[in-house]
């Protein structure tokens, strides 16, 4: 039993957390592993200064947090500070995953689910490095703080990720596919996917030209609207970055018209997949927040100091990658929300432009990246010819007002890899989505 | 069967700053283990977060070769050698006052700047031996300093950064150092489009290219790279090492995952022009006939796999303004760069300073670059230079062609 000290706010955040990872490459077996770690991350705040400290030792925490309390100074008032102030008290448990927890799974049916598809990568003679992955990931979280919160969940996500380095005659190209779940079951019966995910990208090798750079219409499906949601305007929305330079209120105004009218961008801990996020890490309840509302900034995400700082509500947006480090202000699912289009209707006015279906990487500031993987010409309103393009950029703000057509269909994407990076918190897991979205001009390289 | 027994113990101080004010301090101490054994061509690998059992770990690893994840190497033979660099920089409670007064002092210099990130103090010592009679030991202490700077009123997440990295803290140096960048920043500089040298940090041109140098995919024939292992194939002036040294590598562990020591603690990919190497692991390199360099990386509880430390670009010349005569572009933040599969490279240039004859002299507007992969490892590479005063830090130039976003 954990014992807090009053004069001071303390929060305890318990994770623990058990993986799988099992790798093929050329047909034989690289790794097979299933770590289990536990750790807990501790804070205590006098109103002045946060401290932190970080254990593996979860068995005594107390010792951990007394001295904690010995380096902070009592503050007969921190109940009154306002980002205590702001902390929300709740007392819950969630449990999505008792009866179906991937930990319960043999390590052998994992291997053998893996293996059932491996020789999928091979059936074309360009393929010169298949590699296959399963990861799984099972994580049961506490998280107590000294003015009563006690919230207990789970999370889960497993998937498959394959990669396959393409050669022939000169020709070069990685190719990559993969499915992320919450389910072991999500990963059944996924051959023919698979496949046509293989035979899409060997002919892509064969068949792709250079792209003759310029400024084009431009089509992103629901994967690279979902990183352009996330990198263009995302990060932007994380309000710690508004705490050092105070003109950064009136810069950020919300009501200030950001976008194009038909743009409403969205942000939710509470959509299953790999950015649930139920409660954060500081114990505030996950809420959906819009970020853009019919082309207007609508809100943005915080914890509870930025919160504060800002004179605004929580939103459940403070995470950490682990408990090695204290939560800072990040995104979970964010999306672009539908509007009313087919994707026939989308490119249809479009007589030459591409369409991004797959990207390797974004990034943002402001000006934004995406570097493709798979994009394709469209010619006169139809998808024509596989096209190399490295990167295509633009300003944010000028391609958030050129957004002019949205499909009704949106597509909500989890993975297994990767994640989201900022500053020293690599790889934390999001979900990202959108219709498909037509942007009627971008540089394109 | 052989073994080996890997001990690692990271221990850190960190500071936050907000808007030019430390508000946190996070200690973090964590120590691994790890055992390996290797019995009729497979490896077993157990690991542990905490002090390490190795007695339990060894029979957890002996358990581990039951999956029959083949790795048919040896470990390393005899050689015992210990590296320290261990000498305190700053006393732990005099930390947060030495960085107050420090911050105090950069946000007069600075005034358009406001600063936040982290500040951080980093101590670890690895430990491996082997039953082939190796020992090995690395200490290693530095300092960091990350900074990113907003420029008031810009309405930008951030539009530069103020970074260094060393061995030892020496405020002057420091605030002299970013203090010629401010003095840059606030001085507005234009560049027509055309054809420059770009300076920057090696991985930021070379990063995306990093992948034709894994052994793996060389070996397989898909790398832009494959089948010219020993021949000439970029400029005189490139050699390209992994730097595991910790005499410019502050704080870096000398020996890779596996044990080995490269000549001059930083294996080298490129001599001269010469392909001389690629990314492996012993397994990779044994598999494929390639030499095995000694990058190799682990996680604690993992089979070894394919590691990069830094580039090291040996240095060709005494000064930028050796390196870069008349103007230069300096990309100091470019983020999102890629290349297409035949290699052609593009990106974005977020913050640049417009550099004549090695002198910072202004800020320049959002840039493009772009280049190809033997052009710029080629006819168009001009060489690199230290980046005095960050410790250890390479800068390389590059011929490129530059246009305004």
């Amino acid at each position: 039993m954990i014992q807090f000290r009053d004069g001071f706010y303390a929060d305890i955040r318990i994770e623990d957390r058990s993986r799988t990872v099992i790798s093929y490459k050329a047909g034989a077996l690289e790794e097979m592993r299933n770590r289990r770690e536990r750790q807990a991350f501790l804070r205590v705040y006098d109103g002045n200064l946060w401290y932190y400290a970080s254990v593996t030792d979860v068995d005594h925490l107390q010792k951990t947090l007394d001295g904690l309390y010995a380096a902070a100074s009592e503050n007969p008032r921190i109940l009154g500070d306002p980002v205590v102030r702001r902390f929300e008290k709740n007392r819950d448990s969630i449990s999505n995953f008792a009866d179906c927890s991937v930990r319960d799974v043999p390590l052998k049916e994992k291997q053998a689910l893996l293996l059932s598809y491996l020789p999928l990568l091979e059936e074309d003679s360009c393929v010169a490095l298949p590699e296959g992955h399963y990861l799984d990931r099972n994580s049961q979280f506490r998280f107590l703080s000294s003015l009563g919160a006690d919230i207990a969940y789970d999370y889960q996500t497993c998937g498959l990720a394959f990669s396959f380095s393409m050669a022939e005659g000169g020709k070069k190209f990685s190719g990559h596919w993969q499915k992320g779940g919450t389910r072991f079951d999500d990963l059944q019966g996924l051959t023919e996917a698979i496949r046509g995910a293989v035979r899409e990208q060997t002919y892509f090798l064969r068949n792709s030209v250079p792209v003759e750079a310029g400024k084009y219409p431009v089509v992103l499906s629901p994967e690279a609207a979902g990183v352009f949601a996330h990198e263009s305007f995302g990060h932007k929305s994380e309000s710690d970055f508004m705490l050092s330079d105070e003109s950064m209120k009136d810069e950020w105004q919300l009501g200030k018209a950001v976008g194009s009218p038909i743009l409403s961008i969205a942000e939710c801990g509470s959509v299953p997949g790999s950015g649930f996020v139920p409660y954060d890490d500081e114990g505030t309840k996950a809420r959906r927040n819009y970020l853009i509302k019919n082309g207007v900034l609508a809100g943005r995400l915080h914890s509870a100091a930025t919160a504060a700082a800002l004179d605004e509500g929580l939103t459940g947006n403070a995470r950490a990658i682990d408990c090695t480090f204290e939560p800072i202000v990040r995104m979970t699912t964010t999306y672009i929300e539908g509007g009313g289009l087919s994707f026939d209707e989308l490119i249809a006015p479009i007589e030459k432009g591409y369409y991004i279906k797959t990207i390797r990487h974004g990034s943002g500031m402001s000006t934004f990246t995406i570097a493709p993987a798979l994009a394709y010409e469209i010619a006169d309103g139809k998808l024509g010819r596989p096209v190399q393009i490295s990167v295509i950029t633009g300003s944010v703000f000028e391609t958030l007002g050129l957004i002019d057509g949205l499909t009704k269909d949106v597509e909500l994407l989890s993975f297994v890899t990767g994640g989201c990076g900022k500053m020293e918190q690599m790889g934390l897991p999001v979900g990202f989505g959108g219709p498909y979205v037509r942007i009627s001009s971008m540089n394109v390289q | 069967m052989e073994k080996e027994f890997i001990k690692k113990t990271e221990h850190s101080v960190t500071l936050n700053v907000t808007a030019g004010k430390i508000d946190s301090f996070r200690e973090l101490e964590k120590t691994t283990g790890t055992v390996r054994v290797y019995e009729n061509g497979l490896i077993g690998v157990a690991g542990c977060l905490g002090e390490p059992d190795e007695e339990k770990l060894t029979e957890q690893a002996k358990e581990a070769l039951g999956f029959g994840i083949p790795y048919p190497c040896r470990p390393e033979g005899a050689l015992e050698l210990e590296k320290h660099q261990d000498e305190e920089i700053i006393p732990i409670p005099a930390f947060i006052p030495t960085m107050q007064a420090f911050l105090d002092r950069l946000g007069e210099l600075c005034p358009r700047f406001a600063l936040s990130h982290k500040i951080r103090l980093e101590d670890d010592r690895t430990e491996y031996r082997n039953s082939a009679g190796r020992r090995l030991v690395s200490t290693g202490r530095s300092i960091s300093v990350e900074l990113l700077a907003q420029d008031r009123g810009s309405g930008n997440l951030f539009d530069t950064f103020l970074v260094w990295g060393g061995d030892h803290f020496d405020a002057d140096e420091l605030l002299s150092y970013f203090k010629m960048q401010y003095d840059a920043f606030c001085t507005p500089a234009d560049l027509a489009p055309g054809r420059y040298p770009v300076v920057a940090q090696a991985e930021s041109l070379y990063g995306s290219f990093m992948q034709h140098f894994v052994g793996d995919l060389y070996a397989a024939g898909a790398s832009l790279l494959s089948g010219k292992l020993g021949e000439k194939v970029f400029s005189d002036k490139l050699t390209i090492r992994d730097d595991m040294n910790p005499s410019t590598a502050c704080g870096t562990c000398f020996f890779d995952a596996e044990g080995c020591v490269a000549e001059d603690c930083r294996p080298v990919f490129v001599k001269n022009g010469v392909l001389t190497g690629l990314v492996t692991t012993k397994k990779t390199a044994e598999q494929y006939g390639l030499p095995n360099l000694g990058s190799a990386d682990a996680p604690y509880d993992g089979v070894p796999g394919i590691g990069f430390h830094r580039l090291y670009p040996e240095p060709t010349a005494q000064s930028l303004k050796d390196l870069v005569p008349g103007k230069a572009v300096l990309a100091v933040v470019s983020s999102g760069g890629d290349a297409t599969p035949d290699g052609h490279f593009a990106a974005p240039v977020q913050m640049a300073y417009l550099l004549e004859d090695g002198v910072l002299k202004g800020r320049l507007p959002q840039l493009n670059i772009s280049g190809d992969f033997f052009g710029m490892f080629g006819k168009d590479y001009l060489g690199a230079v230290h980046n005095d005063p960050v410790e250890g830090e390479m800068l390389i130039a590059v011929k490129m062609d530059v246009d305004k976003i």
